[in-house]
């Protein structure tokens, strides 16, 4: 995990010959029941979905019959404007959000790692958002939201001095995707929040001494401490938050459907729309494919990255 | 050891099978949506069946009205099909289609199947073979609510029957004037508030397609292409378009009581007939009840509603009737769909609602629907309908161009249908 330890280099041998069959069996006796399960529960259902994608299976039986129609569901999805309008709905979403919701866990990570009285407490109220369901969220926030008269609208107008008008939030095309990006930064940045306070705590407190010791003050510790030592959590922050912002869904579904003017259509909701209500299972699991290979891209460059950053 | 094990072991089991024997009613499960009130109501008439018929079981499901489709769909794959199912009427010719409904008449008493409307028969009966598939206690439509007070401030005309309904002109001319009349937020609520992904906007808004002269799909060719895509549907939602343009709608998230809300900010409401119930109490006789306006040269309401089936999964479909027959003759049901002002579906419950009687408020709903209603296209490609024309409508709604919009509306049902094969045997395309 730390960028300090450094692996000794060993002379590649094979498996068998460095820990004899014995040890080998043995090893593969434990990998068995992990690799089983992944089988029947990862790898399977997602070669009989590449399977389903290449038919017109519907959701439910119907008296016409199923056939295998090779690659035009994944045709007809790259020639659907809505298809590619959902994409850029999630990547606008994720840029918008990796930044806010980082940005805040971070800093409250900072917050919540310095000595300070009732320090766990205030751990525990930040985290209390994140072990809220999204629906009781999404519902609250809905109220918030509320125009023209919504309290959010309200502390809008009073900060304002009334100069700014009511904002529709949710239905306003301009505004919805941005809803969905506060609701969503406050949602889950509790998550990132520990992760950074454990890579926090993951600084050996000598090289702040070292530090100090050199004569760094604040910044200088911090820039030149902190950061660095942090640098395998933010990517891996940077991983976990990317692959979640294009899953969303639960937020949309709850409160716009995808709306207004398609202006939160997302992958997900997409998916699940021509999968349950237009009850296209072959066209549905086409769309899974091609998300899973989006998530897969944006996994492996950000593998790449850590590699860099020797992690 | 083992043995001792094995004596409990043998002792549950039979201690188990026993209390099976004795506990070994019929089950029939029935699978249903609506308001709590009516989730409350149910649960008290399969009481009342369960006391009277000790060896059956009945088991409700409750499944959300938004998501009712997607956990029917559910309940096919696993094989768990309830034997009673309510289900929203236009659905209805896809569910037959698909094979999950039985024919209905013979498990269901004869006085109430004399007792249906003909808007009853007709909403629970497959066009293919016309046999009856479903039967409920009530039918719907649409009215336009107003205030009076604000009409009378504009010095509205208020029609009294189908014959006199606003036309384009006077309506549009009175939404103008609302606008600028103090108090008024907005001059009219669709309900936009119900949702975008909703029933309601096809349920709603057909009735104008059809006053304008055009519809969903072409109802003997099964095409949608020059039809839905047609210059009167273009022109239909382009009125549409401006009225939300002018802010003369209720926006989507003000939710759905502006029409008597604190202030009473929306004049008119184009509300189902379940609207009145709530309005009427908290505005009393401010409350007007009018016919959709006619906007072409015929007027049109919409109709169907939720209603009872039983599925061909069913193993004791004659249970199934006996309770649907005792639930639609239960009093307490009655009552309760009569304060809720139900839409009457069937001549005896007609008589029980005054509301709907000559001279009753909502008369003009009942000579509307007798008159003028147009059901939803009775085809099974109608989920593909309905899910384009919402997306459509939710466009256009927010500014994208109405022609374009309802092209690709229109070429998106086509394609459903043509993916089914045009759906046998159902003819056209």
């Amino acid at each position: 995990m730390s960028a300090l330890t450094t692996v000794p280099k060993q002379r590649r041998r094979s498996v068998i010959a460095r820990v004899g069959w014995s040890r080998f069996l043995q090893e593969i006796g434990m990998l068995a029941p992990a690799v089983g399960l992944m089988t029947i529960f990862l790898i399977t259902p997602f070669l009989l979905s590449f399977w389903t994608a290449m038919t017109n299976q519907p959701l439910v039986p119907r008296p016409t019959p199923v056939r295998f129609i090779g690659f035009n569901n994944f045709i007809r999805i790259l020639n659907d404007g809505l298809f590619w309008t959902s994409l850029w709905n999630v990547t606008r979403f994720t840029l918008w959000v990796l930044p806010i919701q980082c940005g805040f866990a971070f800093l409250t990570a900072l917050l919540l790692n310095r000595k300070m009285p009732f320090r766990n407490l205030y751990r525990g109220m930040f985290f209390l958002p994140a072990i809220t369901s999204m629906v009781v969220v999404c519902v609250i926030w809905g109220t918030l939201f509320q125009y023209p008269t919504g309290p959010l609208n309200h502390v809008v107008g009073v900060l304002s001095g009334g100069r700014i008008q009511p904002i529709d939030w949710l239905g306003d095309p301009n505004w919805a995707m941005l809803s969905m990006v506060l609701l969503s930064a406050w949602q889950a940045y509790g998550f990132q929040m520990i992760i950074y306070l454990a890579g926090l705590q993951g600084i050996p407190d000598e090289l702040y001494d070292a530090a100090r010791i050199d004569g760094a003050g604040r910044w200088g510790r911090f820039w030149h401490v902190t950061m660095p030592g942090l640098r395998p959590t933010h990517v891996f922050v940077l991983v976990i938050t990317t692959i979640q912002a294009f899953k969303l869904y639960t937020q949309v579904a709850i409160l716009t459907q995808g709306g207004p003017k398609s202006s939160t259509e997302t992958v997900v909701h997409y998916m699940v729309r021509s999968g349950f209500e237009e009850q296209k299972l072959g066209y549905a699991s086409a769309v899974s494919v091609i998300l899973f290979l989006i998530v897969l891209v944006i996994a492996l460059v950000q593998r790449r990255l850590m590699r860099r950053f020797d992690v | 050891m083992g043995n001792r094990l094995l004596t409990v072991l043998a002792a549950t089991t039979a201690l188990v099978a026993l209390a099976a024997a004795a506990d070994a009613k019929t089950v029939v499960r029935m699978m249903h949506q609506g308001d709590p009130g009516w989730v409350a109501l149910y649960g008290k008439v399969a009481e009342r069946f369960e006391a009277a018929n000790p060896d059956v079981d009945i088991e409700l499901i409750y499944a959300p009205h938004d998501a009712y489709n997607e956990k029917f769909s559910s309940a096919v794959m696993s094989k768990q099909l309830p034997d009673i199912m309510e289900l929203d009427a236009p659905f209805l010719a896809n569910y037959v289609w698909s094979g999950y409904l039985k024919p209905l008449k013979s498990y269901i008493d004869q006085d109430l199947l004399d007792d249906m409307t003909a808007s009853n028969v007709a909403q629970g009966t497959y066009p293919i073979d016309k046999d009856l598939y479903a039967i409920g206690l009530t039918d719907s439509s649409v009215v336009l609510y107003g205030n009076r007070k604000y009409l009378e401030a504009i010095g509205a005309r208020i029609p009294k029957s189908v014959d006199d309904a606003w036309t384009r002109a006077e309506f549009e001319d009175y939404l103008g004037k609302l606008a600028k009349l103090d108090g008024v937020k907005w001059p009219i609520d669709t309900f936009r508030g119900y949702g975008i992904k909703t029933e309601w906007v096809t349920y709603a808004y057909q009735p104008i397609l059809n006053s304008f002269g055009c519809d969903l799909i072409d109802r003997t060719t099964w095409t949608a292409t020059g039809t839905l895509d047609s210059k009167a549907c273009v022109d239909a939602l382009s009125m549409m378009q401006t009225w939300v343009k002018n802010g003369w709608v209720v926006p989507m998230s003000s939710g759905t009581n502006q029409f008597y809300a604190e202030g009473e900010p929306a004049a008119l409401a184009w509300g189902g007939h379940w609207f009145y119930a709530e309005a009427a109490a908290k505005m009393k006789d401010d409350v007007v009840v009018m016919p959709l306006p006619k906007f072409g040269d015929k007027s049109a309401s919409p109709d169907g509603t939720w209603i009872w089936a039983i599925t061909s999964q069913s193993e004791h479909p004659d249970i199934a009737g006996k309770f649907l027959s005792f639930l639609l003759k239960d009093k307490d049901y009655r009552d309760y769909a009569v304060s809720q002002s139900a839409y009457p579906g069937l001549k005896s419950f007609a008589a029980q609602s005054p509301l709907y009687a000559e001279g009753g408020p909502l008369a003009v709903a009942f000579e509307q629907a007798s008159k003028v209603a147009v059901p939803r296209p009775p085809h099974p490609a109608y989920p593909a309908i309905t899910s384009a024309f919402m997306q459509a409508v939710d466009q256009i709604f927010n500014g994208e161009d109405a022609q374009k919009t309802l092209t690709a509306a229109a070429a998106k049902i086509d394609e459903d249908i043509a993916d089914n094969d045009g759906y046998p045997p159902f003819g056209g395309n």
